[in-house]
């Protein structure tokens, strides 16, 4: 079974649109498809992917994103989650049904400028993104360095079932956060951070390439 | 009475009535864009940058179902032969429009719904044909933003000098010329989405320039995907 | 490339911030006094008299000069004119709106317009044509491109180059006749500003857009080729002490220096 990549441009035509629901970011005109964005076609024999380049994060539902509070009022945090919809964390996700704004104090629990762990917990196209910290691991970050990567390029930096991530963590001793809205927290020594950042950079710059993983493992073996 | 053509149907710059001026195109030149691009075409210098999709303020002008795009073209005041003060004239103001509706034609702006699409336009140096220069820009620079577009889309203009149809008119021949015909396109659909023409054309001459337009937007194309895939294919070997 | 909506830093990007400064370090891995890599190309844009694009970091500008014949300022007939003009393009920035200018790149344009004029970089004198009545006009105009911090030194350098290389035409009378030739603008020196922040005790000098965002007060000062003070401003909402001004004075001259060699050096190869 060959698969024929091809390195394609918006408008190109990337063959025979299927029966059933067409690949993302692509759009039919008869049976011919044609693509929406820069990315990568794979054909499988009659199977169609059409992997993206570049492009806004979209929320979806149950996703895990790292957000910036930016505003709050006595009822929700605002919070920037790198996508064109800025999300929302209503307060009684965090201080529960009794809730009431003159017996908690939401900047006591996150303050404008706090990065935070959640996940998406509503999202249509009639509304803003809803978030949730409450479940575990979720909620306020308080230390590494913020990176950000084209949401497109997530998956790679992940890997397949996050080998990619693991090679980097275990080579530059550090831990990545990764939301799927292309921010990433690297936590870990100086010199080790330094490092894992040039191996997300060089993701973002070469994440078509198929001898990716070489070229990375090249980059960590050299160190800082 | 400045003769455009001469006798041996060579242009003031040397060129015949079917060639286009140089075109360079450089991807991603605003650090800060979402998306953006810069042209080189003839002595034109444009950069087109695009910021969104993103949120609508203030709030009530957001429509539901899709993205606003809004457009702003301008002429910086050293971009011209005599200098133009930095407020908009009317006619950057109709130019902003006629980009707009070419970029609406384009985008699936059902993707975005309730954000808007900002997409600046600004004219470093002018040479004629600079709104087709600018169209090419935008495209360039919406590709590279990752927003959903059906194809690409370059602009070139034909126009009438001396009783002759030609391709990619000069100042000066925008400016002595007959006619005047500024054409966008999109190759892979072969569609028109911008058109705009003065001056006085037979039937047949009409055809004649738009045939030649598309001609030109057609080689334009190609060093638009040049320069998208230098910028989003690079693989350097070691 | 980020979709960042606000000019908001992270709280951890500012505890890194202030931990390095205690360090006397940088978030880019800069010394206090340090400057970013200038880059400048001259003559991109050649419908202008002069012009010149200038990066420090990733901050961009492009500026034009654009030398017409017009009427003197009537307080001053035996000068010609010089008109400094910034615009904070739209494209710059997420944060930056379409319309009129705003007091930012208002402040920008002025600061830039004082600095050249105070220091006399231009003989004035030697634009007038006919005294009171015509006079050679010389407007600087000044796109912002990409904005990352300390504007002010970006814009100034552009502006400064664009009118040290720009040429125009001018009629003079030789052997009787009337004859235009290309001149040079009367540049009698190379001013230059170097601007600061102040976090805390630390001074930086050329601040990034992050590092600004968290300055307490940040200070512009033009010197000429003797190491006067032409021209200043002091932005920020912070108080500053005469002997952290003093302390800013001591570490911008040495930099002035090193940036004039730089502009005489691209002017020396053009």
């Amino acid at each position: 079974m060959t698969v024929v990549r091809s390195k394609v441009l918006p408008g190109d035509c990337i063959g025979e649109a299927p029966p059933g629901p067409i690949p993302a970011n692509t759009y039919k005109i008869g049976n011919k498809l044609y693509t929406l964005k820069i990315g990568l076609a794979e054909v499988e024999e009659k199977e169609v992917k059409f992997i993206p380049l570049a492009g806004p994060y979209i929320p979806r539902i149950n996703d895990f994103v790292i957000g910036t509070v930016i505003d709050l009022n006595a009822f929700t945090w605002d919070v920037d989650i790198n996508s064109l919809y800025t999300a929302h964390l209503p307060s009684q996700d965090v201080f529960g049904r009794n809730f009431s704004p003159t017996s908690h104090s939401l900047s006591e629990q996150f303050k404008v400028g706090d990065m935070l762990t959640a996940k998406i917990v509503a999202y249509d196209r009639t509304r803003d993104p809803l978030l949730t910290v409450r479940e575990p691991g979720l909620g306020k970050v308080v230390r590494g360095e913020p990176v950000v990567l084209s949401p497109s390029k997530v998956p790679r930096l992940i890997g397949k079932k996050g080998s990619m991530a693991k090679i980097i963590e275990s080579k530059s001793k550090t831990k990545l956060i990764i939301g799927q809205n292309g921010v990433i927290i690297v936590q870990g020594p100086p010199d080790g951070i330094v490092l894992a950042i040039k191996a997300i950079h060089l993701i973002e710059e070469k994440a078509h390439v198929a001898s990716l993983t070489n070229m990375i493992n090249e980059l960590l073996s050299k160190g800082v | 009475m400045i003769k455009l053509i001469d006798e041996n149907g060579l242009r003031l710059d040397g060129r015949k009535f079917d060639e286009l001026r140089p075109v360079r195109i450089e991807v991603g030149v605003i650090k800060n864009a979402n998306g953006s691009a810069y042209i080189e075409h003839g002595k034109n210098k444009i950069i087109a940058a695009v910021y969104g999709p993103r949120e609508v303020h203030p709030k009530h002008l957001l429509i539901p179902d899709r993205a606003i795009i809004r457009c702003r073209y301008h002429m910086s005041p050293f971009s011209t032969d005599e200098r133009k003060p930095p407020q908009p004239t009317r006619r950057e103001i109709e130019i902003s429009l006629v980009l707009r509706r070419a970029m609406e034609c384009v985008l699936f702006l059902e993707d975005y719904p309730r954000s808007i699409i900002d997409v600046y336009v600004e004219v470093l140096q002018s040479d004629g044909g600079s709104r087709c220069a600018s169209i090419t820009a935008i495209s360039a620079a919406l590709a590279d933003s990752g927003i959903s577009m059906r194809d690409l889309i370059v602009g070139c203009a034909s126009g009438k000098a001396d009783g002759q149809i030609i391709l990619d008119l000069s100042d000066i021949e925008d400016k002595e010329g007959e006619g005047d015909m500024p054409v966008a396109y999109m190759p892979n659909l072969d569609k028109i989405t911008l058109l705009q023409f003065d001056g006085i054309f037979s039937e047949y001459e009409f055809k004649k320039a738009l045939d030649l337009a598309i001609m030109g937007n057609k080689k334009i194309y190609e060093i638009l995907r040049k320069a998208l895939m230098e910028k989003y294919f690079k693989t350097e070997e070691k | 490339m980020s979709f960042k909506r606000s000019s908001i830093i992270e709280n951890l990007r500012k505890t890194q911030m202030l931990d390095l400064l205690s360090r006397q370090k940088r978030l880019d891995g800069r010394a206090l006094d340090e400057y970013r890599p200038i880059s400048i190309k001259l003559n991109p844009i050649q419908k202008a008299n002069g012009s010149a694009e200038v990066s420090i970091g990733d901050t961009k500008v492009i500026a034009g000069v654009k030398v017409e014949i017009g009427e003197p300022f009537p307080d001053t007939p035996e000068q010609g004119l010089l008109v400094v003009n910034a615009e904070f393009l739209p494209l710059s920035s997420a944060m930056v709106e379409p319309g009129p200018p705003d007091e930012y790149s208002i402040e920008v344009s002025r600061v830039v317009d004082r600095g050249i004029r105070e220091s006399q970089m231009l003989a004035l004198k030697e634009l007038v044509i006919e005294p009171g009545k015509l006079v050679y006009c010389v407007f600087v105009d000044i796109d912002v491109l990409n904005i990352d911090g300390n504007l002010f030194d970006a814009a100034f350098i552009a502006a400064v180059l664009s009118i040290a290389t720009a040429k125009y035409d001018k009629k003079i009378v030789k052997e009787g006749k009337e004859e235009t030739t290309k001149v040079s603008l009367p540049v009698r020196l190379i001013p230059v500003s170097v601007t600061s922040i102040t976090i805390g005790d630390n001074i930086l000098l050329d601040p990034t857009e992050e590092e600004d965002s968290v300055h307490d007060s940040r200070v512009t000062i033009t010197f000429d080729e003797e190491g006067r003070l032409c021209a200043g401003q002091k932005g920020g909402s912070v108080g500053l002490s005469v002997e952290q001004l003093f302390k800013i004075v001591d570490l911008s001259k040495p930099k002035a220096e090193e940036i004039r060699a730089l502009i005489k050096k691209v002017i020396g190869n053009a």
